[in-house]
């Protein structure tokens, strides 16, 4: 059986292959000179001292064609699931090859589990050395911009790509043997694979653990450790109610005066409205008056520390999805009269 | 013919007609809200003379989940091209069918001209309505950041969506017409759209029209009006020979951020002005008269904002050339090929 599976997949191992070879080297190419940017630029800021300046905005740290090419790999665990997962149970029943192969001495158990556990492994590494090369190239722009952890960046490096990989591919293979036809099993991968990954990314993530809050006062200033996702904050009052407000004309602590105690409010003159803002002077009479009100900031936030946290739970989901449907094809493939 | 078109496709042309609905609710349903979001904002900052500090860090528009599904409707023409141009010829082939389609009243040519006719005329409205919904969504973003002409965004609005649903239709045609077998068309038909939408989006968009190049005198700076597009920025000297900006800056620099010349760039004579350790008032002074007395100025080279419907144009214009170049390809191969 394995055999079988190698003559009838060897075209496109060739073909993957190829292109993981140009996907890679133009990686590589971009990415040494990626890293020799970083190292220069990190040589001369040094001498400077202004290595705390450095920001995206304004540092040279970028590759157009492999930073496409980072971008396009989002895509990748897709192209697998429709050109590999999909047509692999639906193209047999398709072309009725089925017949023939289900009639054999292997039983039909033997013969989903053989082809789809090479397939699904040929995922992986497939999802695996992609993201291990999106990894490396995105070394040095880590560092300098600490966004790892950011959507979009978190999802194209680490081991969640490999998991995307293993999943739509096994949504390919759940969608072929019960849509039993080719096309629509890919629209379903396309769609699922979409659908699946916003609703993770967007809507999961930042509840895979409770985010840490820290409080703080009125007067004070405080930011997360670099690279970690904010999920909240404002100010609070005594009772923990958040103030809200998004533009006003005086603003304190980012919430316009307007919803601040009057007796707070009173202590603004008219003339802080103007372009320039309340005055220093205003500024600390009102942060007094606020502070003994029992008002305080706080900031929510997923640090940094748990990004392989977050990465593991996130392989993990997509892993589960993964076998429940790969238990679904072996259900519709053995239930089916041959 | 037509009514033979619309009984293959009528369960796609449902399905199709769902997802579009279901985009455009949450579109229009999301897009009120960030539009009478921006007009509250609008309000406020007039009422107290800051609209000049609304940029996309004060103020969020919409929402993420939102926006990424904007983003995505860049894989739109793709999706059509996949799954309704590549199987239009190639799934005959391996079915046989083209056998019995092509021994009847109707010539090859008029099966063709039909089936491809009202696909890519349903691609190119797939494309166009998805696109109104984006562009219209996108407006208050539009008018807060004034990016509606860098990549990427540029590529998700206007007319060019069209062009770029009708082309991957129609490669998707013709890639089937040729490889006669419809998974190899999918992964051609993909891999064709991203390489020429990014030929033409990296090498030639940016030279549709010779850019605009306006100089600043050193030390203040020039941003181009409205949602230009901005291709490079740097110095000249006085015959206009480009300065090298170093990445080590010592500190010392004139004009601020991204406009600032270090002082080492300057020639000798200058240098020499500013004298050891961070600027003062005067020593500033001294080394700006000295660098325009050498005639160095800071340029910006860039598309105008007002040449965006000019550039849509043209771009949409190559697109539905190459999609029409395609058709002919699958013409040519369906006429001769025996049936």
């Amino acid at each position: 059986m394995t055999w079988l599976t190698w003559r009838q997949y060897r075209a496109q191992a060739a073909v993957a292959a190829l292109v993981l070879a140009a996907f890679a080297t133009v990686l590589l190419v971009t990415g040494l000179q990626l890293a020799a940017q970083w190292h220069t630029l990190l040589a001369s800021c040094t001498a400077s001292r202004t290595c705390g300046n450095l920001h995206e905005g304004g540092t040279p740290l970028s590759n157009p064609l492999g930073w496409d090419l980072a971008v396009l790999s989002l895509m990748a665990p897709a192209l697998f699931g429709v050109l590999v997962g999909a047509p692999l149970v639906a193209h047999e029943f398709e072309t009725r090859t089925s017949d023939f192969a289900w009639a054999q001495s292997i039983t039909r158990t033997h013969w989903l589990a053989v082809k789809v556990g090479w397939v699904l492994l040929a995922a992986a590494v497939w999802g695996g050395a992609i993201a291990a090369l999106v990894t490396w190239w995105s070394g040095p722009r880590n560092a300098a911009f600490g966004n790892a952890f950011q959507a979009n960046y978190f999802d194209q490096q680490g081991l969640v790509p490999v998991a995307y990989s293993v999943f739509a591919t096994a949504l390919g293979i759940a969608a072929g043997a019960t849509a039993r036809r080719t096309l629509p099993a890919i629209a379903i991968v396309i769609g699922g694979f979409i659908g699946m990954r916003l609703w993770v990314s967007q809507g999961l993530r930042m509840h895979f653990m409770t985010p840490v809050t820290t409080f703080y006062g009125v007067a004070a200033n405080f930011n997360p450790p670099a690279g970690s996702i904010n999920t909240g904050g404002g100010l609070i009052n005594k009772a923990g109610q958040l103030m809200t407000g998004s533009l006003g004309n005086v603003m304190i602590d980012g919430v316009p005066s307007t919803s601040l105690p009057a007796a707070c409010r009173q202590l603004i003159p008219a003339s802080a409205s103007g372009p320039n803002g309340p005055s220093g002077a205003t500024l600390n009479a009102v942060y007094g008056c606020l502070q003994k009100a029992g008002y305080r900031q706080f900031i929510s936030y997923q640090p940094i520390s748990r990004y392989w946290a977050f990465q593991g739970i996130e392989t993990g989901i997509y892993l589960a999805v993964a076998a429940a449907l790969i238990a679904i094809t072996f259900y519709a493939v053995l239930r089916r009269d041959a | 013919m037509s009514w033979v078109v619309w009984r293959q496709y009528r369960a796609a042309a449902a399905i199709t007609a769902a997802l579009v609905a279901a985009f455009a609710a949450l579109i229009v349903v999301t897009g009120v809200q960030a539009a009478s979001q921006w007009h509250s904002a609008l309000a406020a900052c007039t009422a107290s003379r800051t609209c000049g500090n609304l940029s996309s860090s004060t103020i969020f528009l919409g929402s993420h989940a939102i926006g990424f599904l904007v983003i995505m409707t860049l894989g739109v023409p793709a999706v059509l091209g996949i799954l309704a141009g590549a199987p239009l010829l190639a799934h005959e082939f391996e079915t046989g069918t083209n056998q019995y389609a092509w021994t009847q009243s109707v010539t090859r040519r008029r099966w063709l001209a039909v089936k491809a006719g009202w696909l890519l005329l349903a691609a190119a409205a797939i494309g166009g309505i998805v696109s109104a919904l984006v562009t219209w969504w996108s407006g208050p973003n539009n008018a807060l950041q004034a990016n509606a002409f860098n990549p990427g965004r540029f590529d998700i609005m206007g007319i060019v969506p069209v062009g770029y649903a009708v082309f991957a239709t129609a490669l998707g045609i013709t890639a089937g017409a040729l490889l006669r077998r419809t998974l190899p068309a999918i992964a051609v038909t993909l891999a064709g759209f991203i390489a020429v939408r990014a030929v033409i989006f990296i090498a030639l968009r940016r030279s549709f029209m010779t850019p605009v190049t306006s100089y600043f005198p050193i030390g203040s700076g020039f941003t181009p009006a409205r949602s230009a597009w901005q291709l490079t920025s740097g110095f000249v000297g006085a015959n206009g020979q480009p300065i090298s900006i170093p990445q080590s800056t010592n500190g010392q620099v004139l004009g601020t951020g991204v406009e600032g010349i270090p002082v080492s760039s300057l020639p000798a004579s200058c240098q020499a002005a500013a004298g050891h350790g961070p600027l003062t008032r005067a020593t500033y002074h001294a080394v700006l008269s000295c660098a325009q007395a050498h005639g160095i100025r800071g340029y910006v080279t860039y598309q105008p904002a007002s040449r965006y419907w000019a550039f849509q144009g043209i771009e949409t214009g190559i697109f539905l050339l190459l999609a029409a170049a395609l058709i002919a390809v699958a013409f040519a191969v369906v006429s001769r090929r025996d049936a």
